[in-house]
């Protein structure tokens, strides 16, 4: 295998994760934009292998309340995927579904958080859908999980996960932009080391 | 202003006298305090996994076996007494419950045995933990006095 760890991908394998991250970002925005009849464009999508420490200071503080939903990927690529956003994301998206505005995640009730983890599910299926069709492989999802907790303790998930292999994160992270407002998201795709090496080898990288 | 030394992921920071040391957002991971009350000399310890399977992996305290085995050292160093040290531990949670996949996400409930079995075989006495569940803690270790704080999202604050 020529790629060992995340680091060890070199620029052109970088750009080509971005590349299909864009690709994926763009459907999963297009589903978005559907559910909640609005315009939604993104912002150029970044690429980023960062260790956790790193990659905490970029998404925020430790301790900052997120939503997030958690995909399990089987098949030709196994893994996971990983999509966080904050309370500014959640509030706009309630507010477009619900018509309700939230000043914490504190003050949601239920509908509120189910409302949140369809938007979590659409944009991952969207995203993985449109990655396996350009990779041509075939990807198979495990049924979604939500939470809305620190950060933090969410990142360590995927780590403690792989903590064996590598202890990077790859990260893609492209903003929404609904209303002229933007809202930030972070999508963590991490395929493990052999499904990495056969994506980069399909795609004749 | 107190002293206040931050622990990362994999990471350990020790003080004596005064001063807090912190930890945020434990996942899985499990934050490990020592205190010695004889010398006031704390310890907090963060780690993700149980044990270290390469032995040139520099990383000692990422793993709960070399972790645990390093900080003791560095303790005994500065003068800890066992029989006065109490341990807490904190984390361990499951952060995301996968339908159809039991094993997925254990590993923090893989993390918490491994801790206590070493706290057990190296004779040290564990009086308090706060493990499990699905969400993530933040622990301080109050170094005048070993009073060890736990904040989590939505529930008040909690002393061990």
């Amino acid at each position: 295998m020529k790629i060992k760890t995340y680091e060890d991908m070199d620029l052109q394998e970088l750009d080509v994760m971005r590349e299909i991250s864009s690709i994926g970002t763009s459907h999963a925005a297009t589903a978005l934009s559907k559910l909640l009849q609005k315009e939604i464009r993104i912002t150029i999508p970044q690429v980023s292998v960062l260790g956790y420490n790193d990659a905490l200071a970029r998404i925020g503080n430790a301790e900052e309340i997120v939503a997030a939903t958690l995909v399990k990927m089987d098949q030709d690529v196994e893994g996971l995927m990983l999509f966080l956003f904050d309370l500014n994301f959640a509030d706009t998206i309630l507010g477009t579904l619900l018509g309700q505005h939230y000043n914490s995640f504190e003050e949601m009730d239920q509908l509120a958080y189910s409302a949140l983890e369809e938007v979590g599910n659409i944009i991952i299926c969207n995203y993985v859908n449109a990655f396996s069709k350009l990779v041509d492989v075939e990807i198979s999802l495990s049924v979604p999980s939500s939470t809305v907790n620190m950060v933090g303790g969410i990142l360590t998930v995927p780590m403690a996960e792989y903590g064996y292999e590598t202890d990077k994160l790859m990260y893609f992270n492209a903003d929404f932009v609904m209303d002229g407002k933007n809202l930030s998201d972070w999508l963590l795709m991490l395929p493990d080391i052999k499904s990495l090496n056969a994506i980069m080898e399909k795609l004749g990288v | 202003m107190e002293r206040e030394l931050k622990v990362g992921i994999g990471d350990m920071k020790l003080t004596r006298g005064s001063g807090r040391i912190i930890t945020y957002a434990l996942g899985s991971c499990i934050g490990i305090s020592f205190y010695d009350r004889g010398i006031n000399l704390g310890a907090l310890l963060h780690i993700m996994l149980p044990e270290r399977q390469a032995q040139t992996d520099p990383n000692i305290f990422k793993y709960a076996d070399t972790g645990i085995q390093e900080t003791l050292r560095k303790l005994t160093a500065f003068g800890m007494v066992r029989a006065r040290t109490v341990v807490k531990i904190a984390g361990g949670a499951k952060m995301f419950e996968i339908k159809g996949n039991a094993s997925f996400g254990n590993i923090g409930e893989r993390n918490a045995i491994k801790v206590k079995q070493i706290l057990r075989a190296e004779g040290l006495r564990l009086m308090a933990e706060d493990t499990g569940g699905t969400y993530a803690r933040t622990m301080v270790l109050d170094v005048t006095n070993g009073d060890v704080v736990i904040r989590t999202f939505g529930k008040p604050e909690k002393h061990l």
